[in-house]
């Protein structure tokens, strides 16, 4: 068996497991990014997201300063391709992380390029509360969190779940290119040791663990998503 | 000794749209009485959701005065707004519950959990609100499904949970928003019902918007009628009932009225040809019954002969109210005699105008 695996894949085997161009890195560099990135800009894009549905005309604290603010925040990193804005936002990465490239560095860039994504997502997800609802837990004297906790969040929780899964599949997509900064991960792996170097067989095999992993996280969030709905059964 | 719970005093509500202004609710002034059930209806769009939206403040007027049991919720009279603190707003409409049409429940919790939700910033410890939540639920008749969600109920039990919750602070009013306009006929009676039991075990002030007649025909003590953001005529439900003003008014008494629906058929059967010297008209009786003896009377003293072709009989406020639709037969002068001796009898004749049953 595995002879068989060294003859047809002569170049995934040469990587190795460890050290520098190991599968283990690599797939650890992959995790590291997306599970980090999605903490930091899963907090800010819940924020601006909430944000947005909160100071929308029809919201519970209508603002139209602050929801422009965060509108044109969200639009504006939105519109930033993301392999332009690693080099970007470079300036602000040597402030943060004190340096500009590597794993730890790529995580400004990832988490700035995905959170306007899920920012919308989460705007959307909050919109498809029923205003009705959110009218009878103020005709119940309900304060301020109790709207945005055990209405807004609770109520969507389903469909928050749903969108989450959708960007953390774009966010591992991201992480892919973060190599182009020296982060390195699966996505690196598949370009710079496979693509560059004729290796097709390491190309298959990294874009086959990232399927892998893409597939876990789908299956994971549609399971939660079904298990904690109980608006339509 | 009636005692104002609702006073509202010259309530304007203006929405501004791009280019446009819409004024939902124009200078309706609306004094409700402790313990009534008060009915208000119209079509929708007549402004009635937004006039009780002002109640409880989930609509903020453009002017008036609103004082809900007590305590001054908004005034604007002289261009200077007042309005009440949110924090204690927040307090005062816990004091006032609501129930709407589409039930509005947390879909994501339990029933019970719905009914605790109103309860979270009351002054009972945990074991003591999950204790009420209970016996909330039993008051509807709901403390077997304290653990289903939402979704699993009927539309009708949906509302009853809804009416746990909105009592869960033991408030004084209770708005129904068109409570129970998506409920079919028997959820309805069941919900009117439990609504005027509550009216009477607990002294709640009951504010019931609809489009349905048939509700506060039900249980309603006093209505008013809205269109276009007015109220065009109040009065208790007698009085609506048997001797409306407007037409609007006599129009939604008449839509729901079996009378109605019972002239409208023989329209359609065309049984009923009228002759020169016949006419048709509709008498209405309160509280005393119409005997034989009238119609034997109007032939012996005004030699006019009464045919009965339609009669019903129904109880409002507990008082019975019973109309007929007669045809009278006699020479002109007869048949005024007759009808104003009719009238001398407290019964209120009119004439059916030959279009609405005739020729059709």
């Amino acid at each position: 068996m595995a002879e068989l695996f060294a003859k047809y894949f002569p170049n995934v085997v040469y990587q190795g497991w460890n050290g520098d161009g190991g599968w283990l890195p690599a797939i650890g560099q992959t995790l590291y990014m997306t599970f980090w990135s999605a903490i930091f800009g899963g907090i800010l894009g819940l924020v601006f997201g909430i944000g947005l549905v909160l100071t929308d005309s029809d919201g519970i604290l209508p603002n139209r300063g602050t929801f422009s603010f965060f509108d044109k925040v969200v639009s504006f990193f939105r519109a930033i391709p993301f392999i332009i804005l690693l080099a970007f936002i470079a300036p602000v990465t040597q402030k943060i992380v004190g340096t500009q490239i590597g794993t730890t560095a790529a995580l400004v860039p990832l988490s700035l390029g995905v959170f306007p994504f899920y920012a919308r997502q989460v705007q959307v997800a909050l919109a498809s509360v029923d205003h009705g609802i959110i009218e009878a837990a103020q005709s119940l004297g309900a304060t301020f969190s109790d709207i945005v906790f055990d209405v807004y969040l609770r109520e969507a929780r389903s469909e928050l779940i749903r969108v989450t899964t959708v960007t953390l599949i774009s966010l591992i997509g991201l992480t892919a290119m973060a190599g182009a900064i020296g982060a390195g991960g699966l996505g690196n792996m598949a370009i710079a040791y496979g693509y560059n170097r004729f290796a097709n067989d390491t190309t298959f095999v990294a874009t086959l663990l990232v399927l892998i992993f893409v597939l876990l996280v789908q299956l994971i969030g549609d399971f939660l998503a079904r298990v904690l709905n109980h608006k339509n059964i | 000794m009636t005692e104002k719970i609702i006073e509202l005093d010259n309530i304007s509500v203006t929405f501004k749209q791009k280019n446009q202004t819409i004024e939902a609710v124009k200078n309706v002034s609306l004094d409700i009485n402790r313990g009534d059930i008060y009915g208000i209806v119209g079509y929708s769009g007549a402004g009635k959701s937004t006039l009780v939206r002002v109640i409880n403040l989930l609509q903020k007027p453009t002017s008036g005065k609103a004082k809900i049991n007590g305590d001054l919720f908004y005034e604007n009279t002289d261009g200077h707004e007042k309005v009440i603190e949110t924090n204690k707003l927040r307090k005062k409409r816990r004091k006032i519950g609501m129930i709407f049409q589409h039930f509005n429940l947390l879909n994501e919790q339990t029933v019970v959990q719905n009914v605790e939700f109103a309860l979270k910033h009351s002054s009972l410890k945990e074991k003591e609100i999950a204790s009420k939540a209970l016996d909330l639920l039993k008051l509807v008749g709901l403390e077997d499904r304290a653990n289903a969600y939402p979704s699993q109920l009927s539309g009708g039990q949906q509302q009853r949970v809804a009416i746990a919750r909105a009592l869960a602070n033991d408030p004084e009013i209770l708005i129904s928003d068109e409570g129970t306009s998506a409920l079919d006929p028997k959820n309805t009676i069941q919900i009117l019902d439990l609504l005027k039991r509550l009216n009477n075990e607990l002294g709640l002030t009951v504010v019931l918007i609809t489009h349905e007649m048939e509700a506060v025909k039900r249980i309603a003590d006093r209505v008013a009628v809205m269109e276009n953001g007015e109220i065009i005529e109040t009065g208790n439900l007698l009085d609506i009932f048997t001797n409306a003003k407007h037409k609007l008014t006599r129009e939604f008494v008449g839509t729901e009225s079996a009378s109605s629906k019972a002239l409208a058929t023989l329209k359609a059967a065309k049984l009923v040809q009228l002759d020169d010297d016949q006419e048709c008209i509709q008498l209405t009786y309160i509280g005393s019954s119409v005997s034989e003896s009238l119609i034997v009377k109007l032939y012996k003293d005004f030699d006019v002969i009464a045919n009965i072709i339609y009669g019903n009989i129904e109880i409002l406020q507990g008082t019975p109210v019973g109309a007929l639709f007669v045809i009278v037969k006699g020479s002109v002068e007869n048949r005024k005699k007759a009808i104003k001796f009719l009238k001398e009898q407290d019964i209120i004749v009119t004439k059916v105008e030959e279009g609405e049953v005739f020729n059709g």
